[in-house]
């Protein structure tokens, strides 16, 4: 019976120790990932830092933003969503996340929304709860491109403009640290102008050619692309940086795991060899 | 010497050029425009076209083409545009290559029946290597 027993505890110590070299290789994997994704971040930020700046500067300053794209003009009716998810799991709580942060917007609002989502995780869950998914994107997050980040918004713009919806949301997840990722939901449109008192409103008159609103048309839709790509970016890092923790979570547990099963093995063998060992005694006392 | 300025161009996924400059030139949507230090604050949007670069000290202008954007004047100039290539770095066969597919899908496709985007799409594309072809020309002529 005790070497029945042994023969299970072996075949889960192996079981488990093979599991424990695939976390720990794929935790190897995700942090070779997270350096590459995070380094492309670091370097987009800063520049969308500029960026960002120039056309908020713009907003604060000019006399004459067309309506449209300030709030308050429209009543909130109908929302559009952008969902930056993943494409794959073992991730941790990443994708219930954003979901999470997702939903929560989504049933305080009057009207079905229209989604778009980024990532297959996102887009597996709204589909089965029967969402209007718009537009999809189902590429790995950080091969994709300026261009591809611009196609996902034209629907995006094409039906605030129109005025089917009212209001642009992105659910994204943004990076803190390497330990620490928080689902994160922005407007987009309409444009909310912060009155950052860092910027200063300046008094000098700023020539628009050709004009204001031209330049509003150009903008406005600029904003938007380069706050989606920044955000698909930034997940991209965030979804390697929560990888590589579950994967370092479920690697030490793995490890605990198999102390604890080697005790246990021990423990049987101790067993099985201490139950000979009376069984021999008692059988030299016998015969006596 | 001429009073210098400091210049960013900045695209998607880099940095395109920083640094001190005195003079630089630019397509707006309306025509060529130069830019030197102290200019009047303008926001402008560019076209698919060539930027000049005079840099502070130099003589010889550094040439590149951009596929749109738009140039913030202010005491710096920032100018954001979707890619940016510099001029030694353009492939003229492709660019002929590119430009010739563009026009032969324009001519077997134009029509009212095809989806507007893509036409839109195919014209762009012309335009970006028109603009491509126009600077490898011009650097060994102009501004030099």
């Amino acid at each position: 019976m005790a070497s029945n027993n042994m023969q299970d505890i072996k075949r889960r110590i192996k079981s488990v120790r093979s599991t424990e070299h695939i976390t720990n290789a794929m935790k190897l994997v995700s942090a070779a990932k997270l350096r590459k994704a995070k380094a492309a971040f670091e370097r987009t930020s800063k520049n969308f830092h500029f960026i960002i700046e120039a056309i908020e500067s713009v907003f604060n300053n000019a006399d004459e933003v067309p309506e449209k794209y300030l709030p308050g003009n429209r009543e909130t009716g109908k929302t559009c969503y952008i969902i930056v998810t993943s494409n794959r799991g073992l991730c941790g709580s990443y994708n219930s996340n954003v979901i999470k942060e997702a939903e929560r917007g989504i049933l305080g609002d009057p009207e079905k929304p229209a989604l778009i989502a980024i990532g297959s995780r996102g887009r597996d869950y709204f589909d089965k709860r029967g969402h209007d998914i718009r537009c999809e994107y189902l590429g790995p997050p950080e091969a994709i491109s300026f261009l591809e980040a611009k196609e996902i918004c034209k629907p995006a713009i094409g039906m605030y403009d129109s005025g089917e919806v009212d209001e642009v949301r992105l659910v994204y997840t943004s990076f803190v640290n390497t330990l620490e990722q928080r689902a994160k939901s922005v407007t987009l449109l309409p444009f909310h102008i912060e009155h950052d008192p860092e910027v200063i409103k300046h008094e000098r008159q700023v020539e628009y050619e050709p004009s204001v609103e031209e330049v509003f048309n150009y903008l406005v839709p600029k904003y938007v692309e380069i706050k989606v790509y920044g955000a698909i970016v930034e997940s991209a890092t965030c979804e390697h940086a929560a990888r590589r923790m579950a994967m370092e979570n479920a690697t030490d547990n793995a490890r605990e795991m198999l102390e604890n099963l080697s005790l246990f093995y021990n423990r049987a063998r101790q067993a099985a060899i201490t139950d000979e060992i009376i069984e021999i005694v008692a059988g030299s006392e016998a015969q006596k | 010497m001429a009073k210098s300025f400091k210049l960013q161009v900045i695209t998607p996924s880099k940095l395109f050029y920083e640094g001190d400059v005195e003079l630089v030139i630019v397509r707006t949507l309306t025509g060529e425009e130069g830019y030197m230090a102290d200019h009047s604050w303008a926001c402008k949007l560019l076209d698919v076209g060539d930027i000049w670069i005079q840099e502070a000290g130099g003589k010889a202008f550094k040439g590149a083409t951009v596929a749109g954007g738009f140039v913030d004047v202010m005491n710096d100039i920032i100018i954001y545009t979707d890619a940016a290539e510099w001029a030694d770095d353009i492939d003229r066969e492709r660019a002929l290559e590119e430009q010739a597919a563009a026009e032969n899908w324009l001519n077997e496709h134009l029509g009212p029946d095809e989806n507007p985007e893509h036409i839109e799409r195919a014209q762009i594309s012309v335009s970006k290597q028109k603009a491509r072809l126009h600077m490898t020309d011009s650097t060994s002529r102009r501004r030099k």
